[in-house]
């Protein structure tokens, strides 16, 4: 053990002296003791190559800073109060869950006193802090993350004996907080909600990552797609192109687009494709309707064909698209309200307006008038990137203020958890969110996410998904799709992605293009296909806020709760941050934040 | 004597070139016999850089011209050369008569380059760009022809005519400078040729801006990245069109735009005018004042940009160096931390840590490689030298393999050289010992506790001149503390150094590579530097700057506590014996053994440690003298608490003789590429470039092929020019007439593929077909096939054909200027056969062990590339033998008979081979050759790598007609061979090459002053002060010797282990035990800078993949509906699943084992989870549940 104990600091260039020798070996865990020293000696005070020479003072410092005992020192133990208080506070109540937890904090337990170890202590103050932190941060049954968390504020321990009581009382008080307390209404709701979820592909991801499901995927797209227009009158006698007749004249096809090609002479080539052949057709230029429409095809997706044989050539007289028929009113005795990239975790996400609209849900915040549309507000849609995640692009833990995913959700938990419980929360993931980054997304796991799934007013649902709010069809799309929409047809951009929504509906397909930057998951099914019409087609991901009823849907961006990144300012896109969007008993509204 | 001397260095070149002229002959004689090609051979000899150039670009009789300028203006410099050439090619009178265009084709008249042109006056233009181009890049680099499309005299909107260059991408491997002199130089033609400026419109202006945005987002990064202003400035300034062609499937917003004919990226324009005119936009200036183009002043408006950042730095260092002399000035040492740290923060080599590349050393760590100044025989080029001992004890340190370091510059190749400094290392017994050579190396294997201390790494003052870097603080070393001795005032070379002993010579001392000789023991030491009042020898000074002062009064007391036990006259044992210092000092073991470790000194432990009793530190002798005596007493309080004295500060004030700053830089490396050396093998490997199309499977065998009878491939034959005859064959000349031939036009035709493999091997006499290995296609324009008999031999000889028909092998390259005879593996006969009279010292050479200047042009291969030459050989004899019906010509049969054989040496992105002589043979994976011939070929030795080839077999095979007709095809070709090696016409990076015996005090003195490299010019010598004279071929020495130039490892470890996960344990392993590496930043790097993007990037590649069909070769963008190729077979990922988890595992591990940060584990939780997700169904999941439950 001794020599063990040199050599640790010999290792990481620390001299010790004989009487630090001493009192770092009288210690009971000197190893450990040993280790948070040098973590703090090397992380501060001197850089990395400095030889450091640890002198007696030092240990007796950093021992004070632990709270454990110094050796022929009269030290009072101001904690063991407090935790008596503590301990007592903890319920019966949750004693059932403690036993459940105890494994895993056995488990823990090495790591946790590591961690203690780099908290750092500021005054003298404990108990209000433990229960302030543990009330924030609500449930925090990952014990790691919660000692971070409260690093910057304090813990005290005061002996060494009391190291492990300590913990103890801290796991113990973690499962105490349990999310429903976090809330204002600590009961939950016994509002009616006439909620489903229509359609949700989290636990139904079937592909394996074969060839076949690649095949599969593409047809299914295609034949989802081709039944929509078959209804179409024009298409009703639709041909297969290796049917076709030599002396066919006038064709009437099913295809998907394969490639799009300019000619010299400025007219367009697409090669289309149905599943038994591939077709070249010419889009001329002087058909300036035609032509125009023509600018709006996409690769891959599926559109009918009419078209000309003259000589070798197929000239293209029509598309027709799929579409979305104009859809009839109805009346809405209810308020929603949408959201999407809050982006929690991030260091540009603003909190301060995301507490004001939080409490403006409350009724606590807001004009009269305002509040009373808060306190009808019955659910609430998270459209994707709830917090920034970690990881999504490089060097991205330079722009976090929490660099844990975990944690993130945690404080996500904190955050929603103030709403009431009347008030359904639905979320979903988006490209920040820890899922696959493969459309369609399965939801956050319960995994990262458990604060917040036990929060009992929060429905999570994959990306996308179809729900119903008390009989109004929502489908739900983060929008990672825009960037290749954007980017390919001409007038299309982020800033009008309300033309892009359009665009998609029409197109009945929410991510149309394949390998550029949309990952799509080869499942058996093409869940990105729109089968149904939705009431309202909310999406997120451009930080963009926009608004467009088109045929009767209500087509809602919802804009952003970060301020304008760095690859925003590159880009020079400018978000509408904090602008809430909501149906109010179906007349659409905007409230600012910020 | 200069006379003499003159007369064997040419006949040197001029036994080369004879040498030369018979293989010429030779290949000549072959090719008449008309089975080839052409009936002649296709590789132009090329004496200068003016032949070069006509050989490779043109026209005919540029070479004399250049040469009858050269006499009449020997004051021009090669750049007014050239323009004045391209003035006088491109305003030739146009309608005198037609000419040819130089290649030695005729080819209709305004047709050159694979381009027509509408008038006479514009292909002089493009010629005249491209022989000047030529001429600036040495003739060498492929870019004069592959870098610039074409020109073209185009109009401007008001009528007037213009100027506009096309660039190609492989502009970019004339380098920045000469992309942009490329530009001055249609300045240039433009000027001389009466035509009008280029006047941009708005939107052409508009596209370049778009463009170099859009070519940093879509494609790669610039060197430079310029602000639109800075584009725009040049677009509207630049007196001719920077233009070029489509590089990149990315298309711009400013599109159809009249004068700019693709919509695409224009990747070769972009580079000349960013990476060209702006980032060089000081030297274009420079370049347009000396040759006197006016309308380039617009320049200096970037200029005075970079000038406000270059003065700030510059006030700065200046500030700094006018303080340091003042000694009671301490603030500059701050300042200096400050930078140190500030290199630490951009260090680049580090921000890139790759799975199985270990680091060797933190960003200026204590404990890595200590500089030290010097070039030894087998460094300088970027080659820098290591103790084999310290490479043995990294293993992943071979001859060759590549560093990425911190400084000087950004990459080295590492080579063994035994007269410096190896490592310090802690046994796992807690002794503290040296290692100086592998056999120690070998000796404490598998007990290494620690690496305290990586030993030198000798760099050359030429790399700080050739990356212009600041100098830095000399390494305090024995041939710096032998010339403070010499430029004593009491020294008397005449008398001995020290009465009390007279076998003491400074010469002895200076032998650094016998360490038994150049022993001086610690009294000796003291001795002398009290006599010539000189800093106490190196071997007795320690790194004590590496240690607080606390910790040097901690060990000044323990020290001193023992000090009475210590015996000082040690006299009997001392004086001679180094081995014998038995009479050691022992001290009871104790926290201050670590101060011991950091600053160097060697120990041993005594008693078990981890019995507290008995256990006892001991120093020897020579080691206890110089501490008890440097060490005189405790550091009183005011030094102590003054923030202003290091802690050399502070032994200085208790010292009685000068202590000087043993290790004041280290240099924080880390391993790059491995070192190799490989026959080049094209994927996958003909033997022949003969098309067989998909007939001969995937092994693409022509037998196989055969066995199919007729097949359908498309290839052009050649047709009799006799009309009565007009039979088509292969053949240059006429097999059944006689008459010469002409090529036909590429169609598809069906071959009776058996019956001429039949043929050919009846022909060559050998039986055994089965394994020649044939081409899908050919990929040239004309689609002639090679003659089949070719691979039958090059089958029966176990070699292959590359896309040039071309025989290669490739070596990472070395640099040598002198070896040794036994070393290399040749005799004294033979040396003196080939030529060699003396050795270094100017004494004949008697033994295999004398020291010998390498000539220039004289390479040493590796074994295994002279053992594949062999076959190369045994290929070119049968050939000659069998299909020529001559003489064999080379008759070896073990590598040792290829000595003196000639050789090409040729480097990827050029286009002129060198000619080069094989001396000898190395066990290294390199080619050590005379740095002036790497030079020659446009590579350094940062592990850059080329081929050789037999010269034999390229003039007899070799063919332009192969060469593929794609943009930058003739990349890679001996397109011209350029026989004798001038220095002053090769890259300048060789004049960098210090060629000095050893540096003065005086210059060790000014790298304190951390001043620019040419500020110090004064006090070296190198090969650019010798340019012209005989002496660039002679004497060019070095300081520090090294007794093997392939000791150490010769294969990386890297390159041993099987498997990435024993890659990365070896890795984190040793950056576990080397102090200067903190393990867990290797680990958290490996992750985040290697696997996690892998994985990442790879998962979404998975779900954006195209497929492609194994049968036809064709890929799709997406999988099509009818799920199969339009060939009717299956189609297959392009990515697989394996590509996407094959580091997911690894990772697992890393993640599990070390205490790595949260936000890492995570990450790759998440990744985990998308790829579960996306590989195995919800459905399996749920079955597999279902059993359990």
């Amino acid at each position: 053990m001794t020599t063990e104990i040199l050599f640790k600091f010999a290792k990481k260039n620390i001299n010790l002296s004989p009487e630090a020798y001493q009192i770092i070996n009288g210690i009971k865990d000197p190893l450990d003791f040993s280790s948070s020293l040098i973590v703090k000696l090397k992380s501060q005070e001197f850089s990395r190559d400095d030889l450091v020479s640890l002198n007696l003072n030092t240990v007796e410092e950093f021992m004070k800073t632990l709270g454990l005992d110094v050796p022929n020192q009269e030290n009072d133990d101001p904690n063991s109060n407090s935790q008596k208080t503590l301990l007592s506070e903890s319920d019966d109540q949750i004693e059932v869950k403690l036993e459940k937890n105890e494994v895993k904090d056995q488990k823990n337990s090495s790591e946790i006193k590591a961690e203690i170890d780099t908290i750092e202590n500021n005054s003298d103050n404990k108990l209000e802090n433990y229960s302030d932190n543990n009330s924030k941060s609500s449930s925090n049954n990952d014990l790691n993350n919660n000692l971070d968390n409260n690093s910057e504020n304090s813990l005290n321990y005061n002996s060494k004996k009391n190291l492990d009581n300590s913990l103890g009382a801290i796991k113990k008080i973690k499962n105490v907080f349990s999310p429903s307390e976090c809330k204002r209404n600590l009961n939950p709701s016994n509002k009616e909600f006439n909620y489903k979820t229509l359609q949700d592909t989290s636990k139904k991801s079937y592909t394996s990552g074969k060839i076949g499901n690649l095949i599969t995927y593409f047809q299914n797209r295609y034949s989802k797609l081709s039944s929509i227009l078959a209804k179409r009158p024009e298409l009703k006698t639709f041909q297969k192109i290796s049917d076709l007749e030599e002396k066919e004249s006038d064709l009437n096809l099913i295809v998907m687009v394969r490639e799009i090609r300019s000619t010299k002479n400025g007219h367009k080539i697409i090669v289309f494709e149905d599943d038994t052949d591939e077709i070249s057709v010419l889009f001329h230029k002087d058909n300036n309707e035609l032509f125009r429409e023509s600018e709006k095809l996409v690769k891959d997706e599926v559109i009918g064909l009419l078209a000309e044989i003259k000589g070798d050539l197929a000239i293209a007289s029509r598309i027709i698209q799929p579409g979305v028929p104009r859809i009839a009113n109805k009346t809405m005795d209810f308020s929603a309200v949408f959201t999407s990239d809050i982006h929690i975790g991030s260091l540009t996400f603003l909190e301060d307006a995301f507490v004001r609209f939080t409490k403006w849900l409350n009724g606590d915040y807001g004009t009269e008038e305002q509040r009373k549309i808060g306190n009808d507000v019955k659910y609430l849609i998270v459209g994707g990137d709830i917090v920034d995640g970690i990881g999504v692009y490089p060097n991205q833990d330079k722009e976090l203020s929490i660099k844990d995913i975990t944690d993130q959700y945690e404080e996500a938990a904190r955050l929603l958890g103030d709403i009431r419980s009347d008030a359904k929360i639905i979320i979903a993931p988006g490209n920040h969110d820890a899922s696959r980054v493969a459309e369609p997304q399965p939801a956050i796991p319960e995994k990262y996410a458990k604060s917040l799934h036990e929060l009992d007013n929060v429905e999570f649902v994959s990306n996308p998904a179809i729900v119903s709010l008390d009989g109004w069809n929502t489908l739900i799309y983060h929008g990672r799709g825009f960037d290749d929409i954007a980017i390919t047809v001409k007038g299309l951009s982020h800033e009008r992605n309300d033309l892009i929504m359009e665009e998609l509906l029409n197109k009945r397909h929410l991510a149309p293009i394949y390998g550029e930057r949309t990952p799509l998951a080869s499942e058996l099914e093409d869940h990105l296909v729109i089968d149904n019409v939705p009431d309202i087609f909310h999406t997120g991901h451009v930080h963009i806020n926009t608004y467009k009823n088109y045929k009767g849907i209500h087509m809602i961006n919802s804009g952003t709760f970060q301020t304008q990144t760095e690859f925003q300012k590159v880009h020079n896109i400018l978000p509408t941050c904090a602008e809430v969007p909501i149906l109010h008993r179906g007349v659409y509204k905007k409230l600012k934040f910020i | 004597m200069d006379d003499f001397e003159n007369t064997i260095k040419m006949e040197y070149f001029e036994r080369l070139e004879k040498e030369t002229h018979d293989l010429y002959a030779i290949a000549n004689e072959v090719r008449s016999k008309g089975f080839d090609v052409e009936t002649e051979t296709e590789i132009p000899l090329a004496k200068d850089l003016a032949e070069r150039v006509e050989g490779l670009v043109g026209p005919e009789g540029v070479a004399a011209r250049m040469k009858e300028l050269e006499n009449e203006n020997p004051e021009w410099s090669r750049e007014e050369i050239a323009f004045k050439l391209a003035a006088e090619i491109s305003s030739q009178e146009t309608n005198e008569k037609k000419e040819t265009n130089g290649r030695g084709k005729d080819k209709k008249v305004y047709e050159s380059f694979g381009e027509t042109f509408e008038s006479k006056r514009e292909q002089n233009a493009d010629q005249a760009l491209r022989t000047a181009l030529a001429i600036l890049t040495e003739g060498v680099v492929a870019a004069p022809i592959e870098g610039i499309a074409k020109v073209r005299i185009k109009k401007n909107l008001d009528g007037t005519e213009y100027l506009a260059v096309y660039f190609a991408g492989p502009i970019r491997s004339a380098g920045g400078t000469a992309a942009a002199l490329a530009v001055l130089i249609g300045d240039c033609i433009k000027v001389a040729t009466n035509l009008s400026g280029y006047k941009p419109i708005e939107a052409e202006i508009e596209r370049y801006v778009e463009e170099v945005e859009l070519y940093e987002t879509e494609v790669t990064n610039l060197q430079y990245s310029p602000k639109p202003e800075e584009v725009r400035l040049a677009a509207n300034n630049i007196a001719v069109e920077v233009t070029g062609e489509p590089t990149d499937q990315v298309e711009v917003s400013h599109r159809d735009l009249e004068r700019v004919e693709t919509n695409n990226i224009r990747g070769g324009a972009l580079l000349a005018m960013v990476e060209g005119i702006i980032q060089k936009s000081a030297k274009v200036l420079k370049y347009s004042h000396t040759l006197k183009l006016d309308g380039w002043e617009w320049l200096e408006g970037y200029s005075k940009e970079k000038k406000k950042e270059d003065e700030s730095s510059e006030s700065e260092s200046n500030g700094t160096s006018a303080s340091d002399e003042d000694p009671n000035n301490q603030q500059p040492v701050k300042e200096e931390k400050a930078k140190f740290e500030a290199a630490k923060e951009e260090a680049k080599y580090i921000q890139d840590i790759i799975g199985g590349r270990p680091v060797l050393g933190y960003p200026s760590e204590k404990g890595g490689f200590r500089l030290r100044y010097g070039r030894s025989r087998n460094t300088g080029l970027a080659a820098m030298g290591v103790n084999p001992g310290t490479m043995q004890l990294l293993e992943f340190l071979a001859v060759g393999t590549q560093l990425k370091i911190e400084k000087p510059g950004k990459g080295n190749c590492v080579v063994p050289v035994d007269s410096i400094e190896g490592s310090l290392v802690k046994l796992k017994n807690d002794n503290v010992v040296k290692v100086n050579s592998v056999k120690k190396a070998k000796k404490v294997k598998g007990q290494i506790a620690e690496i305290l201390f990586l030993g030198d790494m000798l760099v050359a003052f030429g790399e700080f001149l050739r990356n212009n870097q600041s100098l830095l603080p000399s390494a305090w070393c024995e041939e710096w503390w032998i010339e403070t001795i010499k430029n004593s005032d009491k020294y008397d070379k005449d008398l001995p150094l020290l009465e009390s002993n007279e076998n003491l010579t400074l010469e002895k001392l200076g032998t650094l590579e016998i360490r038994e000789d150049s022993y001086i023991s610690a009294k000796h030491a003291f001795e002398i530097s009290e006599k010539y009042d000189v800093p106490l020898h190196p071997l007795y000074t320690y790194c004590y700057n590496d240690i607080s002062k606390e910790d040097l009064n901690s060990l000044i007391r323990w020290i001193n506590n023992y000090k009475d036990s210590f015996n000082f006259d040690n006299n009997s044992e001392v004086d001679s014996n180094y081995k014998s210092n038995i009479d050691g000092f022992k001290l009871n073991l104790s926290f201050e053994k670590r101060i011991l470790e950091i600053i160097g000194v060697p120990h041993k432990v005594e008693g078990r440690i981890d019995k507290d009793e008995n256990s006892f530190v001991i120093l020897n002798h020579d080691d206890a003298f110089a501490l008890i005596n440097t060490l005189t007493r405790e550091i009183d309080e005011k030094d102590l608490n003054n923030s202003e004295l290091s802690t050399l500060d502070v032994i200085n004030n208790i010292s009685s003789i000068k202590i000087k700053d043993k290790a004041p830089v280290y240099i924080g490396t880390r391993v790059g590429r491995p070192e190799k050396s490989k026959e080049r093998l094209m994927r996958p490997p003909p033997h022949v470039l003969f098309p067989i199309g998909n007939f001969g499977g995937n092994r693409r065998l022509v037998a196989e092929a055969a066995k199919k009878g007729k097949i359908s491939v498309k290839l052009s034959r050649r047709i009799c020019t006799n009309p009565q005859c007009q039979i088509s064959s292969f053949n240059s000349i006429c097999p059944h007439c006689g008459s010469p031939t002409e090529i036909g036009s590429p169609t598809r035709k069906n071959i009776n593929l058996s019956g001429m493999l039949r043929k050919a091997s009846e022909n060559v006499r050998h039986r055994k077909v089965d394994e020649i290995k044939g081409v899908v296609g050919m990929i040239s324009e004309s689609k002639l096939p090679e003659p089949l008999e070719k691979g039958v031999l090059r089958a029966k000889n176990e070699v292959f054909t590359f896309k040039d028909a071309t025989i290669r092998h490739d070596s990472t390259d070395l640099p040598l200027t002198h070896f040794i005879p036994k070393e290399i593996g040749i005799t004294v006969e033979k040396l003196l056969e080939m030529g060699y009279e003396n050795d270094i010292h100017g004494n004949p050479i008697e033994t295999e062990n004398q020291i010998i200047e390498l000539k220039v042009q004289d390479v040493v291969v590796s074994n295994n590339c002279g053992e594949y030459l062999v076959n190369v050989a045994n290929f070119v004899d049968d050939l000659l033998d069998k299909f020529y019906s001559m003489d064999r010509f080379y008759k070896v049969t073990q590598k040792e008979d290829l000595i003196g054989n000639l050789i090409v040496g040729l480097a990827p992105h050029t286009s002129a081979g060198v000619l080069g002589r094989i001396i000898g043979f190395t066990n290294a994976l390199a080619c050590y050759a005379h740095p002036y011939f790497h030079s020659a070929k446009r590579r350094n030795c940062d592990s850059d790598e080329d081929s050789v080839m037999l010269l034999l077999d390229s003039l007899i095979n070799f063919s332009k007609s192969y060469l593929p007709s794609t943009r930058g095809g003739s990349m890679d070709a001996p397109l011209v061979l350029s026989s004798r090696i001038d220095p002053e016409e090769i890259d300048d990076e060789s004049h960098n090459i210090d060629v000095l015996p050893n540096f003065s005090e005086e210059f060790f003195e000014k790298t304190y002053e951390m001043v620019k490299p040419p500020e110090a010019l004064d006090l070296v010598d190198n090969v650019s002060m010798h340019l012209g004279t005989q002496k660039q071929y002679e004497d060019l020495m070095f300081s520090h010797n090294t007794s093997n130039i392939h000791a150490g490892p010769n294969i990386c470890l890297y390159k041993t282990l099987p498997s990435m996960k024993e890659k990365v344990d070896s890795q984190i392993g040793l950056a576990e035990k080397i102090r200067a590496v903190d393990q867990r930043g290797v680990v958290e790097g490996v992750l985040s800078s290697h696997f996690l993007p892998d994985i990442m990037g790879n998962v979404r590649a998975f779900s954006k993949q195209k497929v492609r069909c194994t049968t036809c070769g064709s890929k799709y963008r997406r999988m099509p509906l009818t799920g199969k190729c339009r060939c009717g077979a299956n189609l297959v990922l392009s990515v697989s699943k394996g590509s996407v988890t094959k580091y997911l595992e690894i990772s697992r591990d890393l993640v599990a084992r070390y205490p790595i940060t949260h936000y890492l584990a995570q990450r790759l939780e998440i990744q985990e989870f998308g790829i579960d997700s996306l590989f195995e169904s919800d459905k399996s999941k749920q079955s597999s549940l279902d059993v359990f439950l």
